[in-house]
């Protein structure tokens, strides 16, 4: 508990300090040397929370109407603390060499990193909060830095109104949570989340279904899952490339932390419950997947594949969800593990993904696809590490997204289901899935293909090179876990065992050997990982070995036309377009052209976008909203005998229904 | 026994696809009034291949030719999880078919790269095919699955492919999953109708486009680990179709399953010469046929109840 409090006090003074009048590099110095402190003092305290079962308490008492300040970490809130600091201090690293270019100017760096301090000590009282009120203020906190952290360049007005989306969005999320507090309250008379779920495990019924609804509705809008993920791809693309990786890896996974521990106060949650978080999260993977196949800027496209993989981690939650109202431990563990690794691992992968977005950037000045091209020779180690990041996020063996997948998707075939149909249903979520998984490998091929293979696309003043060590360094050390945890994911075991125990504690003694086999199953996986490594490894060297020397160079095939040029490359609009145009009722594809006319046709020219549906219909309500209300009243007459007659028939289908709800399932 | 089997798969899958090749040449020559060429005479061209000095292009970078051998690898790893004699694999575990399904994943990821690679204006058309033709076949093989080991109760991808003739619901489950993989087959391995790999016309090609500046041992590898994909589907339908338990009676299993796979491989070659390639935007409909065939065996293993 001490070394709980030191971490945050020594983040308050890191982030103090970094205000002070010094020159931007000390300051940058000063919060990465707090971070590390804390991240220190943070493994000291979670270590024997993690892999004991222990669980820390701290009181303090405060004047009504707050009420004593508890905080109350167990496995669940340590497995997020883990990683979310060690991340945010990787960025912080990455931070010093991507503002850079601003430490020798008058711009205040020190800012931006307390701000990131501010960020970290918001997981220690998000994750710790054990009373409302601390888990809110937490909440909020992260929400204003991520807001300001965001708008580093504010002089752009797109960057200033990406962050006001966001800033409108998250405080809608709010809403929804206080509302669902206010109801805990009033039920449990008590601001602690311990009592809220002694109500909750005991009254089933409208109350707590509407809680359950308020809070997937608020923690959907965290994490951006669809359809509350309009703010994300704007505010990914505005921000800098560490903040968007902090965002999507990191600071957003609070919403499914908020989630599972609902559903843990629930304790047995209904059976519905669990087919709407499968249901939801399904519609969040496909829509964020088919969506990343349309972006050309490559940090949208990273954005819409958090929503994506939310979706994912999503469905692990609601297969565990259905474990638990089933009573099978087996599902819980598979599904609740997959879930949480998946978190544990997309954190690891799209962090990785954004700086390599974000080397790309700075080296070049664009994220536009259809600018780049060919920057696997000029910035080898983005490259290698954009490409492990994507193999990743695409779930192939061997690297980590697969370990995870492998086990929502256990889950999913697991056969524990009670009939037929449900495990069929279940089966076809498995496939759903699978289609996620290859559209997400097309967008990733599209992506690095565009951006790394082939030749640069323009003519660059001044040649893209490699970034500094400072980037390299968080990159690599991402590229590194995620590696390790694909080839041994036994590791991400061990950090999830204690939440997923903790789920399964009523279900004790068959619980414990369902984790058991879980851990066989993953080391089954590092060995196929390393065996599927090892035979390319093999082919490769023998290649090397006996095979002919490599010849000569030519030119690459171009269909016996004699004057290429590097224009003529693939696009990749070219390469989305087939697949986009297909999922069309999804997608917004806007479309401006301008074709060419008469004899002599002077300018003409086409431009396509895949812009947010979700978005530009909620500004299309907003702003033409009262003008379809209107035309639509001036077509319906009052007059006319069928208006009326409609009107009557819907009022009493309306009554009907509210009475027969009333009666039933409502009561 | 195990020894024999393992021999036996391994066999298989690394020679079945030279005499598949061979059998759906020999019977497209056939339909044309040709002799057509020996039964083995990829292998030749392959050994030919494999001993060429390549040229690369001048935009490649090293993952070009490394991406040749990451395909094949794959391929022939996943080839050692999917069943071909029957109820028998050699890498056989929990939910195997996941690792089959991501690893073919992977050697396709890889084949794209490598096209994107040399900055062509046509292998990136090819690339982008084989994307969004694999994300419409993916789902119906994962229904397949789903319905087979619902039907079976298996975990296991040569179990429950295996052991799906002594569900009680085998005669309705078998014709549609049998389309199902045939269609597959077709898509993964790039046949007609879905692609056609003697077309010459660039921007017509999905697989053939995707390797056109291969040559020299990488084109060998890329060659071969498309026959092998093919083998694995086939072996798949033999493996559905074989009624011999490879356990007990190993021989008679291996000649039953030779037999189903040539004969795949005779109906593959028959479609060939019978049918034109279908137009490109008609491909994903053609695929969809597979995951509704799939979804008809998961209504029959519904309606005639689990395992």
């Amino acid at each position: 508990m001490t070394a709980l409090i030191a971490a945050v006090v020594v983040l308050l003074l890191g982030a103090g300090a970094s205000l002070l009048p010094m020159r931007n590099g000390v300051r940058a110095f000063v919060a990465i040397a707090t971070q590390f402190a804390a991240v220190v003092l943070i493994w000291w305290t979670i270590a024997p929370v993690l892999f004991d079962a222990q669980v820390v308490r701290g009181e303090l008492p405060w004047g009504y109407p707050v009420g004593t300040l508890r905080v109350r970490l167990d496995a669940l809130g340590a497995f997020f603390l883990a990683w979310s600091l060690p991340m945010t201090l990787l960025g912080s690293v990455y931070a010093a060499g991507y503002l850079r270019p601003y430490f020798a100017t008058r711009r205040h760096v020190g800012v931006h990193y307390a701000l990131l301090n501010l960020t970290a000590i918001s997981f220690v009282l998000v994750y710790t909060g054990e009373h409302a009120l601390i888990f809110l203020v937490g909440w909020e906190i992260a929400a204003l830095s991520a807001w300001l952290l965001v708008i580093w360049d504010y002089t752009d007005p797109k960057v200033r109104f990406a962050g006001f989306n966001y800033l409108v969005s998250t405080h809608i999320g709010l809403i929804f949570l206080v509302a669902a507090f206010m109801i805990l309250y009033t039920h449990s008379g008590s601001w602690f989340l311990e009592s809220y779920g002694q109500w909750l495990a005991r009254s089933p019924g409208t109350e707590r279904n509407l809680v359950f609804l308020l809070v997937v509705t608020s923690f959907g809008l965290k994490s951006a899952f669809f359809p509350f993920h309009s703010w994300l791809p704007r505010a990914h693309a505005a921000a800098p490339a560490h903040v968007s990786a902090l965002m999507s890896g990191v600071i957003h996974k609070a919403g499914l932390y908020a989630l599972l521990r609902f559903i843990l106060l629930i304790g047995k949650p209904d059976e519905w419950m669990g087919w709407f978080l499968i249901g939801f999260s399904v519609c969040s993977a496909v829509v964020g997947a088919l969506y990343t196949a349309g972006q050309r800027d490559l940090k949208r496209l990273l954005g819409y594949s958090s929503t994506e993989n939310v979706g994912i981690a999503g469905i692990g939650l609601g297969v565990g969800c259905l474990g638990l109202s089933w009573d099978a431990p087996a599902l819980v563990a598979l599904g609740l593990a997959g879930g949480l690794l998946h978190v544990l691992n997309h954190a690891f992968f799209k962090c990785q993904l954004f700086y390599a977005a974000g080397a790309v950037y700075q080296s070049t000045h664009t994220v536009d696809m259809e600018k780049l091209g060919g920057l696997s020779r000029l910035m080898p180690w983005t490259a290698v590490c954009f490409l492990v990041g994507g193999v990743a996020i695409s779930a192939l063996p061997p690297l980590n997204g697969f370990a995870s997948e492998f086990l929502i998707y256990g889950g999913l075939f697991g056969q524990a289901a009670p009939t037929v149909w449900a495990k069929l249903a279940l089966c076809v979520v498995a496939a759903i899935l699978a289609f996620v998984g290859a559209v997400s490998a097309l967008s990733i091929t599209r992506a690095f293909g565009v951006v790394f293979l082939g030749s640069p696309r323009t003519d660059h003043p001044t040649p893209a090179h490699e970034v500094g060590l400072w980037m390299r360094l968080p990159m690599l050390a991402h590229a590194l876990g995620v590696v390790l945890l694909g080839v041994f994911p036994v590791l991400g075991l061990h950090l999830v065992r204690g939440p997923v125990e903790l789920a399964l504690g009523p279900m004790a003694p068959a619980g414990i050997s369902s984790l058991d086999a879980l851990a066989t199953t993953l080391t089954l996986v590092g060995y196929v990982a390393a065996a599927l490594l090892a035979l390319v490894g093999g082919l490769l060297g023998l290649r090397a070995a006996f095979g002919p020397r490599s010849g000569t160079k030519h030119v690459t095939w171009g269909c016996g036309y004699g004057a290429p040029n590097v224009r003529m490359q693939y696009t990749g609009a070219g390469f989305a377009v087939d697949f986009s145009e297909r999922f069309r009722s999804v997608l917004a594809l806007v479309r401006r052209q301008k074709a060419p006319a008469g004899y002599f046709p002077t300018d003409s020219y086409v431009a396509t976008s895949c812009v947010d549906a979700v978005e530009r219909r909620l500004y299309s309500v907003i702003g033409h909203g009262d003008e379809s209300a209107s035309r639509l009243s001036r077509r319906l007459r009052e007059d006319d005998p069928r208006v009326a007659f409609a009107g009557a028939l819907i009022a009493l289908g309306v009554i009907a229904g509210l009475i027969l709800l009333s009666s039933g399932p409502l009561r | 026994m195990t020894m024999l089997l393992f021999v036996a798969h391994a066999l298989t899958v690394l020679l079945m696809p030279v005499l598949m090749v061979g059998l759906v040449n020999r019977t497209k020559a056939w339909w044309g009034g040709r002799q057509g060429p020996r039964l083995l005479q990829s292998a030749y061209d392959l050994l030919r291949l494999a001993g060429k000095q390549p040229v690369v292009s001048q935009v490649a970078s090293p993952l070009f030719r490394a991406g040749a051998w990451v395909v094949l690898g794959a391929s022939v790893f996943a080839a050692m999880i999917a069943p071909a004699l029957g109820a028998y694999a050699p890498l056989r575990f929990d939910h195997d078919f996941i690792v089959f399904a991501y690893v073919i994943g992977l050697a396709r990821l890889f084949l794209m790269l490598s096209a994107m690679d040399v900055g062509s204006s046509f292998e990136g058309m090819g690339a982008a095919r084989e994307a969004a033709f694999a994300a419409y076949a993916e789902p119906a093989l994962f229904l397949l699955i789903g319905a087979a080991a619902v039907a079976t109760g298996q975990v296991s991808f040569a179990g429950l492919i295996g052991h799906l003739h002594q569900s009680g619901q085998f005669a309705w489950v078998a014709p549609p999953a049998v389309l199902a993989l045939f269609i597959l087959l077709q898509a993964e391995a790039s046949r007609v109708p879905v692609d056609d790999p003697l077309t010459h016309l660039e921007l017509t090609m999905i697989h053939e486009v995707m390797i056109l500046d291969h040559s020299g041992p990488e084109l060998a590898a890329m060659q071969y680990a498309a026959a092998v994909k093919m083998t694995v589907y086939a072996g798949l339908i033999a493996a559905l179709l074989n009624p011999i338990d490879p356990a007990s009676h190993p021989l008679a299993a291996v000649a039953c399953a030779w037999a189903i796979m040539a004969t795949v491989a005779i109906a593959v070659g028959c479609v060939e010469s019978l049918v034109a390639r279908l137009r490109m935007r008609w491909v994903p409909p053609y695929v969809w046929i597979a995951s509704g065939a799939a979804v008809l065996c998961m209504v029959a293993v519904g309606w005639g109840g689990a395992h």
